[in-house]
């Protein structure tokens, strides 16, 4: 039973930054049709404005501050510069574009900063451990936790009481029309990008917390990640994104907690065969809208 | 090989491809300047050019043979690694160096024992790399079952009864290490509870760590070849779940990110190449290396690199020939070369080298030596 | 009839997607205070046109000018600022946002609060059933209701001139005569409209002038009454 709350908690932690990142995948990806690989060098991004705010010994929150406002300004300078030219084009020529976009920032990444990891020195109370009766949970991992929550909820807040949040829902399901409420359709692009970079900066805190450093191809695992989970959640539905990122973290931890161990080797494989099973069932996605991409 | 003379002297008289001139050795670099081997390559070839200028620098290898240097990218891949290798050979090298892991250095190994010509790797640790590929090859780091039996030796020693060896099947170093490292243990008595398993780069432990809290007896040891980003996160994680059984880790830990994790990593102890003791070559080296650059050597890589600049050296000066086959018997037959990390031998190898392993505990961030030395060869599991 | 400077002003427009010219260089004046209606046959052109002229559908055009400003050049949002917008064909209204998100949204180009608050008490009185209904989610509204909220959305922006495609389609026989009750009610508080209806008959009973397309081309243009008598336009569409 300990076992099953401790795993549960696991998940929690894992499934929340999976879902923080489908998030910002599905937030754009909602708005202009774009799958944006991009994403995880603004994870790589925030990690490094970290690593040198940490060694140029500013204060913690000022460090945390930077490397949070760097993805946002990188995410939607991303969209000024690659993006915007090709809006309006097919899937195809977006997804290439972020492709490219993503294998220019890895080559600067190495080529002007290091082609080795960067230590990010997480101040060491980050470390510790809070003892919940049997259960133990890390500190790190509270964090990540109790910042996920944080983030949907203030997430919800914009979408559902701000005039630009309203937008964006308007814009994920008809971007034309929100163009005829006088809406500048560059404004609200512009602030699906600054949310992705927003969220893609606070999931690549927590990535970074975890492993001590940063380097050049860092994102890329979990934009793979946060892939599938917003294709399970269904493509373009947030609410699904979120789902998708939860039940991605479930089966990971569930199949690593309980899989005999002469399996273990195929988590993988078998956790993106349930990710299958779930499709062959909703090929939508589980929580999929129809979304009209007209420009 | 009369072939390959043949198309490399063609390239030569059409000046195409190589400009070499006939006395200069020409060493082809078939090393990754960017992706995921970057950060082992690039120290090595950072160190491996300093010996190079040197040796210029002194009028060349024994006085006669200036090195010339051709390096191409291979993106940390191995079908690109293999191009490479391919347009080095046909650009007249006489030695070709591979990037830091098993198997590019094979894809590379393949196309250079087919032309006869020696290759080196420049820090893969695979014991069986060499068989893979054939006589032409050989390695330049302590290999993995070596590095195994002195960590297993340490353990035994430190009174360690039962160990966890976590592997992940991702790779032959974060596999075979643990394992070569569980076979020595049981040998000289210690009892393996359990092997756990990682995907590499998840970074996410928290399931497997569950388990080893929940393990009972506990291990007195935890043993990992894990290294970056996966060690951090795995240690990290294991401290959090509130378990503080000893962990030992492989030479793949040996990186600024590990010291900077303050009291998560104390007490850890990791096997290396190399440990500068005051007074010592590598000691000496390190401080020369500051002097030219400006900046610390944070990694044995770049000694490591240099070293085989002078394994080259001693190899090139025996055989007195720039032919490729009298080189590589040169290298088969050597002994006791001086590194800055110690001796090196490879006769009696079956290519990868015998050198010194140091094991290092972290203590407060710094590195404290515990022991340094070549394991009894009974000692080592086979690869 | 004096003949003021034209509100809406268009003449050469010409519509094409890729290699299909969806019409080929139309005519087309609106004057205060009328209703204009465009008629024609399915793929005609007329909802080009209308997505054209908001700037919606990639055009070209000799001249394009509202309320004697060259509007060519100028993107959707910035010509719904100026005081067109279109109610589009099928409502296309946003099913998981709630009416009055629906209004908000639509009366996005006023800063203030006080106009915006204004306008809304205004459209909720013209439309008494989106009161009740305000904090529904559009989607659960029924078809009527939802091209009400759609009009409604529309003048929210307080527009002079409202352009109107399809705003019959789909909808019961009696939620029909609402809505173009509600037209002329419209017309009456000073607005210019250019209507695109499948139901000639309806459509030629409200307004003043109207225009033929038929393959992306204007083939007859006159008064209502003009239209309602020819024999070509009762032969195509009214069947008598």
């Amino acid at each position: 039973m300990d076992i099953f709350l401790q795993q549960l908690l696991n998940a929690l932690s894992l499934g929340g930054t999976y879902a923080l990142l489908a998030l910002g995948l599905a937030v754009v990806f909602s708005i202009i049709g774009l799958i944006n690989f991009a994403h995880g060098e603004l994870m790589t991004a925030a990690g490094y404005v970290m690593a040198f705010a940490l060694a140029a010994a500013l204060p913690f929150p000022l460090a945390i501050a930077l490397a949070v406002a760097a993805p946002v300004l990188l995410a939607t300078a991303m969209e000024r510069v690659a993006f915007r030219p090709v809006r309006g084009a097919s899937g195809t020529t977006l997804l290439l574009t972020s492709f490219a976009v993503s294998a220019i920032l890895r080559v600067l990444f190495q080529n002007f900063i290091s082609a080795r990891p960067v230590p990010v020195p997480m101040p060491s109370a980050l470390s510790g451990v809070i003892n919940l009766g049997p259960l133990h949970l890390g500190i790190i991992q509270s964090i990540s936790i109790a910042t996920t929550a944080l983030m949907l909820i203030g997430l919800t807040l914009f979408l559902n009481r701000t005039v630009a949040g309203r937008a964006m829902r308007a814009a994920s399901e008809d971007f034309a029309i929100v163009r005829l409420m006088g809406l500048r359709a560059n404004g609200v692009v512009a602030t699906a990008f600054a949310i992705s970079g927003l969220l893609a900066g606070v999931a690549g805190l927590l990535w970074v917390a975890q492993r001590g450093s940063v380097d050049p191809l860092m994102g890329f695992l979990p934009v793979l990640k946060a892939f599938i989970a917003a294709i399970i959640g269904g493509l373009g539905s947030l609410t699904g994104a979120v789902a998708g990122g939860f039940l991605l973290g479930f089966i990971e931890v569930t199949l690593q907690a309980w899989l005999p161990e002469a399996w273990l080797p195929y988590r993988d494989a078998v956790a993106i065969m349930l990710v299958i099973a779930v499709l062959l069932f909703r090929p939508q996605g589980l929580l999929a809208r129809k979304t009209v991409l007209k420009l | 090989m009369t072939l390959r003379k043949t198309l490399s002297l063609t390239a030569l008289t059409l000046g195409l491809a190589a400009p070499a001139l006939a006395e200069d050795l020409t060493i082809g670099l078939a090393t990754a300047q960017t992706g995921g081997l970057a950060p082992y390559d690039q120290p090595s070839l950072a160190g491996f050019e300093m010996r190079v200028d040197e040796i210029n620098a002194a009028g060349g290898i024994a006085g006669k043979f200036p090195i010339k240097l051709i390096a191409k990218d291979t993106r940390s891949d191995a079908a690109q690694t293999a191009l490479v290798a391919q347009e080095l050979v046909d650009a007249g090298v006489q030695i070709m160096i591979t990037p830091c892991d098993a198997d590019p250095s094979i894809a590379a190994g393949m196309i250079t024992q087919g032309a006869g010509i020696p290759a080196f790797s420049f820090c893969a640790t695979t014991p069986t790399l060499p068989l893979a590929v054939g006589d032409f090859m050989f390695g330049n780091y302590p290999a993995d079952n070596v590095q195994a039996a002195m960590l297993a030796g340490h353990a035994i020693e430190a009174g360690y009864k039962t160990a966890y060896i976590l592997t992940s099947p991702d790779s032959a170093y974060t596999l075979k290490l643990p394992q070569y490292f569980g076979q020595a243990f049981a040998a000289k008595g210690g009892t393996v509870l359990g092997e756990g398993t990682f995907a590499m780069g998840q970074q996410d432990f928290s399931a497997e760590v569950t388990k080893i809290a929940a393990m009972d007896p506990k291990p007195d040891v935890i043993m990992t070849a894990a290294y970056e980003p996966d060690f951090p996160a795995f240690v990290r994680q294991l401290r959090g779940a509130g378990v503080t059984t000893q962990v030992l880790g492989s030479d793949g830990i040996d990186s600024p990110t590990t010291f900077a994790m303050g009291d998560l990593v104390e007490g850890v102890v990791f096997s290396t190449a190399g440990f500068a003791t005051e007074g010592s070559a590598l000691a000496a080296f390190n401080a020369k290396y500051k002097e030219k650059t400006g900046e610390e050597p944070n990694t044995v890589y770049i000694a490591n690199g240099y070293d085989l600049g002078t394994v080259i050296e001693v190899a090139v000066t025996k055989a007195d020939s720039l032919d490729p086959a009298a080189i590589r018997d040169a290298i088969a037959s050597l002994e006791n070369v001086e590194g800055v990390t110690g001796a090196i031998s490879y006769a009696g190898t079956m290519g990868m080298p015998l050198r010194s392993v140091s094991l290092v505990r972290i203590v407060g961030g710094n590195r404290e030596l515990v022991t340094q030395g070549v394991p009894a060869p009974e000692e080592v599991p086979a690869p | 009839m004096t003949n003021p400077a034209p509100l809406l002003d268009v003449s050469g427009l010409t519509v094409s997607y890729g290699a299909v010219e969806a019409v080929r260089g139309i005519d087309l004046k609106v004057t205060k205070g009328e209703i204009v209606t465009l008629l024609g046959a399915n793929g005609a052109g007329k909802s080009s046109t209308l997505n054209a002229l908001v700037g919606l559908a990639p055009r070209r055009a000799r001249q394009l000018s509202f309320a004697g400003e060259d509007i060519a050049h100028l993107t959707p949002e910035l010509i719904v600022r100026r005081g067109m917008t279109l109610v589009p064909e099928g409502r296309r209204i946003f099913p998981t946002l709630t009416v009055a998100e629906h209004l908000l949204l639509g009366g996005a180009k006023h800063a203030a609060r006080g106009p915006l608050a204004e306008t809304q008490a205004e459209m909720l009185a013209l439309f008494p059933i989106l009161k009740e209904r305000l904090h529904q989610k559009a989607g659960s509204l029924s078809g009527g209701e939802q091209q009400m909220l759609a009009v409604a959305r529309a003048l929210m922006s307080s527009p002079d001139l409202l352009l109107l495609d399809e705003p019959s389609l789909g909808l019961a026989p009696q939620v029909v005569d609402r809505i173009f009750a509600l037209i002329s009610d419209l017309r009456a508080r000073g607005l210019t409209i250019l209507l695109v209806e499948q139901n000639v008959a309806l459509a030629l009973d409200i307004a003043d002038r109207g225009y033929v397309l038929v393959n992306g081309r204007i083939e007859i243009a006159g008064s209502a009454r003009d239209l309602m008598a020819s024999a070509a336009i009762r032969d195509a569409y009214l069947g008598a």
